[in-house]
This record gives structure tokens, sequence and C-alpha cells, in this order.
């Protein structure tokens, strides 16, 4: 049997399972009422890629981040975007400096971009400029500057916030940019249980430290198993069948995103499903991705890839909802058994 | 491999087969039956022969049809990795049976969950009910009573005065002897059946029969009329000479000629063929047999059967004409055939005539002569055409006065020269003409014209 099929036996991915189910230990311990969450952001790690985190203000999305640095142990940096924050500002900029032989010559400052995990708050606040070096950043892992190409540490990843409120002064990111996000993940409000325990268990909101740290062998051990993770024929297919329903006109496509879709998802949206499937299979401690890993991921993958027309905005229709009810109707093994037959509800 | 989940995979994959192949033969036998019902019902409805095997032969191909659908699903089935794919859903194996389509999962047995064969749910009633309505259309075309699956064909058509005359002419034709009373009767057979079998939806048929017997009745009638023409003026002409004959011994004919009388007169009566066809028999044998030795009673009975012979054939001649069998022209050509004849005049020539009278100067005196056309009629002369109204009267012309009072002056090249220049000079009718004043076209005369005008606006009306 070729490596490339070989699957994972228990004992090659008990350990990376052990590792992940240690890490969301840690991030749960820390950061009350986001199981979910944090799952999804560890996905997205594991599939090395970017992560857009929207939510109002005060829910907690530094110290996500800041915890998984933490908990990672990698080096971690903070850019709060402003609307005069230049390209300079992020990427590093040449600055003249006088050596110690008397000489002057330009030396390279590093921007906070060259880092392992970078928060970019409120990415949607800087200029359009700034955003598009950022961005091109994010897809390249590279910063080049006066000829000269740099690459960014390893692992790069990009937790950007955004706030969905204050639009006043902002520059939305264009569907081309957010298209390199991952996972555009939602903060919703935790309840009052999980308020009364951060108030009670958290001092002036201060997080406790994390008990237990990730070494870097370790976390490239883990990329390592996430590669060998098995994606079945038929579960590609399923993803591939997804995608292209979210094109209006598709023959799979639902009336909704026949009414509603404007464009579609691109081909980089059936890879990062992909990817992010065997991200949570590797998370759920299974060598093969189900179809289950794939309805997990599908709507923080989509929700931003889809543009949608006036006439959803009018209905008051959302990409969620899209695709939930897409992910409802699609038979996922494609057996398509006659319509009076049907397999039971296990 | 022999694992609990490999063995529950394939007997789902069975399964879904059986299920998809009782599927199919239910949904093939509800069209077959419906279909093998339409086609019962329209060989039916049209009146085909021969349907009760039509339909059980492809009734009994129905069986073919169930083998050929579950061959086709037991060969054709569902991918059997979308099998796996759906096996591996329902026990949420996570892809773990998925993957070992491609690789060896022994050491992930102990982590999947317990086999069990996902259930099908087949929402058969649907189905069902189809077949039974299908069945019931089926047993319905096969059951339904002619009349209502043929409405059409058993609405008699309205023949009946048709067949009663009919039925009348063949009773005229059999009573008269024209047609052979097994022809009649054959004949009748066939009305009646017609009667009862004629359908609505395809008359044609029967108006083809209808009219078949109509004109081989007609043709019976009209060789029956042509027998009887020939022989009723076979008859005349015997009864003109027997009767002559019988006028012509009382006046004292001699032997000879009463010899050669009966011999013309056994000629005609055999011409008559009295022993065939119409009115066979109607003259006595023995009178037949001794024609050239009749004596005076013998004669006069023979002369008494022709008569009743005559009478019979006008009598059958006019049944067939009330039939309308005949036209009226055979019916007058038959009561006139004979009727010419002069016996007085047969019988004194018979009388005057010693010796050697020919045949066809008995006929001719019988017969009167002949009276028109063919090349033997003698050419008359009338008087002269009128030609009153046709001829142009003669009228004397007036005398020429003018002319005779001319004289010649003299013969000139140019025009004559007149010496009454004032009627010359007269411009008569354009006198007060402007030229393009509208009023007149002036015209210049030529010189050699100028007479001509003058004289004709001199001249004397």
């Amino acid at each position: 049997m070729p490596e490339s099929n070989a699957v994972l036996k228990p004992e090659e991915l008990l350990p990376a399972t052990d590792l992940t189910r240690k890490t969301l230990e840690q991030l749960d311990r820390i950061l009350l009422g986001r199981t979910e969450l944090h799952r999804l952001v560890l996905i997205g790690i594991l599939a090395r890629g970017h992560v857009l985190l929207e939510g109002l203000p005060g829910l907690g999305k530094t110290a996500l981040v800041r915890t998984v640095g933490h908990i990672l142990k990698l080096d971690f940096k903070r850019v709060q975007f402003t609307p005069d924050l230049m390209p300079g500002d992020v990427l590093g900029s040449h600055i003249l400096q006088e050596t110690s032989g008397g000489k002057r010559e330009l030396i390279f400052q590093p921007g906070p971009v060259f880092t392992n995990i970078l928060l970019a708050d409120e990415i949607n606040r800087a200029s359009p400029k700034t955003q598009s070096a950022m961005l091109e950043t994010m897809q390249e892992n590279s910063v080049t500057l006066l000829g000269t190409t740099r690459a960014l540490p390893q692992p790069f990843f990009v937790l950007a916030s955004q706030n969905p409120i204050e639009l006043e002064g902002t520059y939305p990111l264009p569907e081309a940019q957010l298209d390199r996000f991952l996972f555009r993940l939602l903060f919703d409000n935790v309840d009052a249980d999980v308020l009364d325990r951060i108030i009670s268990e958290r001092r002036r909101g201060e997080l406790p430290a994390p008990t237990w740290q990730m070494e870097r062998s370790e976390l490239e051990m883990l990329f390592q198993t996430m590669s060998r993770i098995y994606l079945p024929r038929p579960v590609s297919r399923y993803i591939a069948r997804l995608v292209s329903a979210t094109h209006p006109g598709n023959a799979e496509a639902t009336e909704p995103v026949n009414r509603y879709v404007s464009y579609g998802a691109s081909p980089r949206a059936a890879i990062a499903i992909a990817e992010a499937a065997r991200a949570q299979a590797l998370v759920s401690g299974r060598p093969s991705v189900g179809f289950e890993d794939v309805k997990f991921v599908t709507s923080s993958v989509l929700n931003h890839r889809l543009i949608l027309n006036y006439q959803a905005r009018f209905d008051r229709m959302t990409t969620s909802k899209l695709v939930s009810e897409l992910l409802a109707s699609m038979d996922e093994t494609g057996l398509k058994l006659p319509g009076d037959m049907e397999l039971a509800k296990a | 491999m022999n694992t609990p989940h490999a063995k529950a995979l394939q007997k789902f994959a069975r399964r879904i087969n059986l299920l998809l192949a009782a599927r199919a033969v239910l949904r093939i036998s509800t069209i077959w039956l419906f279909v093998w019902g339409a086609v019962v019902l329209s060989f039916r409805f049209f009146n085909a022969r021969g349907w009760i095997q039509v339909a059980f032969i492809s009734l009994a191909l129905l069986p073919f049809a169930w083998i050929f659908a579950g061959w086709r699903i037991w060969h054709q089935p569902p991918s059997f990795q979308k099998v796996r794919a759906a096996y591996d859903r329902w026990n949420a194996c996570g892809g773990l049976i998925m993957a070992g389509e491609t690789a060896d999962m022994t050491g992930w047995q102990d982590h999947l969950p317990a086999a069990a064969i996902p259930p099908i749910r087949w929402n058969n009633g649907k189905a069902f009910l189809q077949l039974t309505v299908s069945a019931a259309f089926a047993a319905t075309a096969v059951l339904i009573p002619d009349r209502l699956a043929h409405p059409g064909g058993h609405r008699h058509l309205e023949i009946g005065s048709i067949v009663d005359q009919l039925q009348a002419e063949i009773k005229t034709l059999a009573q008269e002897k024209i047609i052979p009373d097994q022809q009649a009767e054959e004949t009748r057979k066939q009305l009646s059946e017609l009667q009862k079998d004629s359908a609505g939806l395809s008359p044609d048929k029967t108006w083809e029969a209808l009219d078949q017997i109509k004109e081989a009745d007609q043709t019976e009638a009209r060789q029956a009329t042509e027998e009887a023409l020939a022989k009723t003026a076979a008859l005349a002409q015997a009864g003109t000479m027997a009767e002559a004959m019988d006028h012509a011994a009382d006046a004292g004919m001699s032997p000879e000629t009463a010899t050669q009388a009966a011999q013309n007169l056994a000629s005609m009566i055999n011409d008559a063929k009295l022993d065939d066809g119409l009115m066979n028999g109607s003259i006595p044998p023995e009178l037949l047999a001794n024609l050239d030795k009749l004596n005076k009673q013998q004669l006069q009975k023979l002369m008494a059967a022709m008569n009743f012979t005559k009478g019979k054939l006008g009598n059958t001649i006019g049944k067939l004409a009330n039939l309308k069998l005949i036209d009226a022209d055979a019916l007058s050509a038959c009561q006139n055939a004979g009727q010419c004849n002069n016996p007085d005049a047969l019988a004194a020539y018979l009388s005057q005539c010693s010796n050697g009278c020919s045949l066809a100067e008995c006929q001719m005196l019988g017969r009167g002569g002949l009276s028109r056309g063919g090349p033997g009629a003698p050419m008359t002369w009338s008087d002269g055409t009128s030609e009153q109204d046709q001829e142009f009267k003669e009228h004397a012309l007036p005398p020429a006065n003018h002319l005779s009072d001319a004289q010649l002056v003299g013969i000139s090249k140019t025009a004559p020269k007149l010496n009454d220049a004032a009627v010359a000079d007269t411009p008569g009718a354009l006198a007060a003409a402007n030229a393009g004043g509208g009023s007149a076209h002036a015209q210049s005369i030529l010189p050699e014209h100028r007479q001509a005008v003058q004289n004709y606006f001199k001249r004397e009306n």
C-alpha cells in the first residue's frame, strides 16, 4: 500500500489527539463558554489557515488570541489597525543607522507581521493599502521590501478581528481579501451562567495562566499528523458538490441559493473545507474524514465567501441560513435512492 | 475482511439491491398491466379479431419483463462506494468504513460502533395502489361486456327497409324461377346475418354487401327480362303464325303451304326455347313434339298455351318492374313485343300462297314489314320541303336616272374643274371654324378630293 494511502494507526493518532484535547481543555478553562469557537480556532490553526473573528467589543477576541499564543508557546503580536496605519507599520521598514564602523546603512526593522500569531485588531479600520499589504503577506507567507524577500516565521497565523458596529470611517474588506481567511467566526454573547462564572471566578477579568503549554516539536508533530488524515473519495465528492451547489443555477443548488446568491464559493473554499474537515477529524480522534466533519466546518468556511444579492438583504437572508439549508437538503452520500425509498434516521 | 461491519455492509448492499429490484418489478408490472389493458381495450373497441389470443400471449410475457427488470437492477446496482458511504454515515463511523475501501482498518475495529444494518424505508403504499389500479383496469378491459367495450359497433345500422326490399326481390325472383331456391335461401341467410352484424362504426362493409346483393338481383332480373323479351317476341310471332294458320285453314290454304307454315311455326316456337329458362314447361310437351302435325284443335290449344305463357311472362316482368329491378323502358318493350303483328294479312297471304312461301316473307307479312332502322328498311319519300320563308324575294332595283342623264365630257388626269365657283368656295360646316379656336378642326382638302367633297354636299336627298 502506498504511503499516501496509509491510514494512521490508532497508536500514531492518539498522541496528536491528546495534544488537541489538552489544548482545548486549556482554552475552555481559561476562556469560559466558547467550546465550539475554541475548537474552530484550533481547527483553523491545524489547517494553517487565517481566521477572521467578528464580534462586538469586549467579547474576548483578543483574549482568545493571546491565550492561543500562550498555550502554543508561539510568538504573539498585536496590531491595532487605524486609518492612518501605513503598510510599513505592519510589514516593517528600512531605517538609516550608523554602524559601529561609522558607516551609515539602511537596516531593516521588521514589523509586527514577523511573528507566529498576529492579532490584527479591527482590521477593517485600516486603509485599503495597508489591508492589501497585510493580506498579501498572509497569502505569500513572506514580505518583500526593496527587492528583498523575507520569509515569515513558521507557523504564521493571522487572527484578525473586526467590529460589526461603528462602521463609519471603516474600510470593509473586499470579498477577494475575505476569501483568504479560512474561517470567519462570529462571537456571540455568552449566556448568564457563563457571565456569572466570569464575574465570580475572574477578578477584573484577568485570565488565568495556562497549566499546560504545547512544545514547538509537538506542534510540528500535529501538523505532520494532520497531513496524514485520510479524506475518503465520497467525502471529497460531497465537498465538491457542496461548493458547486452554492452557485446559482447548479443542478443541486437549493431554491434560496438560486434566489439570493449572486456568486458562489471559489475552489479555494473547497480546499478550505477539506483541510478544515481533516483538522476536525484529527481533533475528534479519527484518522479519516467523515461527513459530520465536513458539516461541522462548512458554515464557518462559507459564510464569508457567498456574495448575496440585494434581495437577500431585503428578505434578511443570511449566509449562515443559506448554508444550513444547503447542508440539510443535500444527500451526503450521493446514493440517490428513489424518491419513495429512504434510509431510516439513525 | 470478515469483520462484523464488512458483513453488515454486504447485507446492506444486498438489501438495497433487492428492494430496488422489487420496486422495479412493481413499477414494470404497473406499467405493463396498464398498457396491456389499454391495448386490449383498444383491440376490443375496434373489434379486432383474435384479441383474446394476443392479450393472453402478451400477458404471458410479463414474467420476462420481471426478469429483465430484476436483472437490470442486479447487474447495474448503485455504486458500492456510495453504499459504503451511506453505511458509514448511518453508523456514524466518521469515515472509517469509507477509508476501509482503500486501507487496512483492522486496527480501528475497536473504535467503531457496533455494526448495524441501516434500515431502508420504502413507502410503497403509492406503488401498490398504482399496481392495484392498473390490475383493476386490465381486468376491466378483459371483462367489460362487448356492448360497453365496443359501443359504436353494436349500434345496428338502419337497414331494415333495404333488407325488406331485397327480401321481396329475392322472393319474387325465386317465385318466378329466375334464381334457384338454394341461391335464394343463401341470399336470405346472408341478408339476415348482415342485419344482425351491421355495425354503426364500420358501415362500409354492410353497405358494400347490400350493394352486391342488390346488383346481383338486378343482374338476374335484367337477364330474365332479356330472356322474357326474346320469348315474348318469339311467342308473339308464333302466335300470329298460329292464328294465321288457323284462319288460312278455314280459307282453304293449300296443304303444301300448311306444311310449310307448320314448319315455320315449329321453327318459331323452337326459337322461343320454351323448354329452358323462364316458363319452362308451360307448353304441353305433346304439342311441342308434334308441332308440324297439329290439327285445328291442337293448334288452338297451342295458341291458348302460348297466350297464357305470354301473359305469365308479362306478369313476371311487371313484378320485376314493380320491384324496380328493371326500368320502365324494359317493361314497355316487353309489353309491346309482338303487338304490331297482323295475323289477318298473314292469313290472307297464306291462303293465296299456293306454293313456295318463304319463311322470311311470312315473317314480314305477319309483322307488317320493317318500319324503322336497319339496312333492310324501305326508303320512303314524302313531299318536298316547303321553301316558304327560306328564299329571298326578288326585287327590281329602281332605274339609274342620274347615271343615264350623265354625259361623258372627257377624261382628265387631274381634278375636274367646276365653273360654279360659288359652290367650290363655300366652306360648308367649317365656315365659322377658327383654327385653334376649339370649334372644329380645320383641315385642308387636297385638290384631288375637293370635287368629291363638293359632290357630297351638293347631292340630293
